[in-house]
């Protein structure tokens, strides 16, 4: 097998999230969204949105961290959904 | 100290309740009069209580079920996976999931994954530990039995497939706008797949392992997902990981063997209001390509055999629940379809080449909570053991799974 090509694959995925995380504005969409559109576009993705009731204040603290790491969410788009979770439970 | 008094002083006082209603002699009493102490409880310490920086879930799924094969109709064990998430601070979590499985009359315990994660910027975390591999989609997102559709799995993506699972490591990953695309991205360093060469089991030569422990070798495989949400209401995603490494015992003649897996993912899921309904397509295709190296031939004692050792697996699964309809019982119902494909090495002892059909009608309790009825048949060739290969033919499965 060649490793060339491999190098280079590797080369480009490292240079390409270098790229993003630098240029990278993290407010851009989000921004505009609330946490309630952004729960709805983002908790049914992997399973079924949970709906707020299902857990209080501090315990949706740390599912939304959680799912901040998992489900690769943005710091504000955590902060938007978790604030709208527990205003709606 | 006020708190303390208080919460002693109503300790105190459903302790003397107790006792007094005991000498009563009536159980009921006993009930009631605790009923009315523990509900004045909360009142009392909830007013003045505030959570502390350091928060704790305990969580997880089990599954279990009924199956009908050609040779078989049993009730099945199933698995009961505790999952601990503890929050230390506002960027410090810790994650770990077990895995309890009655195999024979033996407790199976496996530690699913067990890690740390620390948030280093809005759009970078850190990852020490095991982790489940962010190669495709299936694994890392969505095995637990309450998210995957049915209750069989894609061909090559069982316990012992080709695709990777977990493993120890390091990892950077996260996610920031790009203009108007959301990107996600994820790079790690891993102990990484180990070579089967052969020489216990002849018949699994040239197959790899993970999540094996401890490390074969120094080197350490390096891999990454990188994954793009073209439109702007995020409901299409799709990645593109790859992994690579070094997969030979250290000293060996297949020392310097490499492996490089690559995948190709997909995720899409919106709502159809014309049929008042979710939609939720899922697909992803998978190749693990191993550098050619001579293996014993199976049943010839110092002979050796090569191949060209290259695999492909991939799955497309479609689910429609039409969640919006007024009838409560319709809107809990979904159906399902999947399709997988196995393809290991030709020449390989552990040679496959199969489909699997699955269809599914899904009824669920609650968001994390369903039962499934699924229809699975599988066609096609399986030489050998390993190689992700699964008993052929029909079966049928009443299974139940609950998130916690
Ligand atoms: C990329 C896929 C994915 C997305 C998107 C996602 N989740 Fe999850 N979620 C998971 C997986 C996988 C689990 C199961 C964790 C396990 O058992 O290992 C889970 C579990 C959960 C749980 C159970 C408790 C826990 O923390 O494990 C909650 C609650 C939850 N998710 C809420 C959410 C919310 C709210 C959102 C939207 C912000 C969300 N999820 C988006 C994949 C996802």
């Amino acid at each position: 097998m060649k490793k060339i090509p491999i190098v280079i694959g590797l080369f480009a995925t490292i240079t390409t999230a270098a790229i993003i995380s630098s240029c990278a504005t993290t407010s851009d969409m989000a921004s505009l969204k609330s946490g309630a559109q952004l729960w709805g576009e983002n908790c049914l993705r992997c399973h079924n949105a949970p709906s707020p009731e299902t857990f209080s204040d501090t315990e949706w603290d740390v599912a939304i961290m959680h799912m901040r790491v998992r489900a690769n969410l943005t710091e504000d788009e955590a902060v938007k959904i978790a604030e709208f979770l527990k205003t709606a439970n | 100290m006020q708190n303390l008094y208080r919460q002693i002083l109503l300790l105190v006082l459903i302790g003397f309740s107790i006792h007094l209603n005991a000498q009563k002699d009536s159980a009921s009493q006993v009930l009631s009069t605790l009923d009315i102490q523990t509900a004045q409880l909360p009142k009392a310490t909830t007013n003045d209580w505030k959570p502390g920086k350091s928060r704790f879930l305990l969580r997880g799924y089990a599954h279990s079920g009924l199956e009908l094969t050609d040779e078989e109709f049993t009730f099945v064990g199933g698995s009961f996976n505790p999952l601990l998430i503890f929050r230390q601070s506002d960027r410090l979590l810790f994650e770990g999931e077990l895995e309890l499985e009655l195999e024979g009359n033996e407790l199976h315990l496996g530690l699913e994954y067990a890690n740390m994660s620390y948030l280093l910027t809005k759009s970078l975390t850190f990852r020490a530990g095991k982790i489940l591999i962010p190669f495709g989609t299936f694994i890392p997102n969505l095995h637990p039995a309450w998210i995957n559709k049915f209750p069989t799995r894609p061909l090559g993506a069982g316990h012992d497939g080709i695709l990777p699972g977990a493993d120890i490591g390091l990892e950077l990953r996260g996610a920031a706008y790009l203009g108007p695309v959301k990107t996600n991205y994820s790079l790690y360093a891993i102990n990484g797949p180990q070579l089967n060469d052969g020489s216990l089991e002849a018949e699994e030569g040239g197959l790899l392992h993970y999540d094996i422990v401890p490390d074969n070798n120094k080197n350490k495989a390096v891999g990454g997902r990188i994954g793009f949400f073209p439109m702007s209401n995020s409901a299409l995603e799709i990645g593109l990981s790859a992994l690579y490494g070094k997969v030979g015992d250290k000293d060996s003649r297949y020392e310097d063997v490499a492996a490089l897996l690559y995948a190709v993912d997909l995720s899409y899921v919106r709502n159809l209001p014309g049929i008042s309904s979710v939609l939720d397509i899922k697909a992803q295709y998978s190749v693990t390509d191993v550098e050619e190296a001579e293996f014993p031939e199976p049943d010839e004692l110092g002979e050796f055999h090569t191949f060209d050792n290259k695999s492909t697996t991939w799955f497309a699964q479609l689910s429609l629940r039409p969640a919006f309809v007024e009838n409560k019982f319709i809107q809990n119902l979904e159906i399902a379809g999947r399709y997988s494909s196995l393809r290991t090495p030709e020449g390989a002892p552990w040679e496959v080449d199969q489909k699997q059909w699955e269809v599914g009608l899904n009824y669920w309790l609650d968001w994390r909570t369903l039962f499934k009825f699924s229809y699975r048949t599988i066609s096609g060739e399986a030489g050998g053991h390993g190689g992700g290969a699964e008993e052929g033919g029909d079966a049928f499965f009443i299974h139940w799974a609950i998130g916690f």
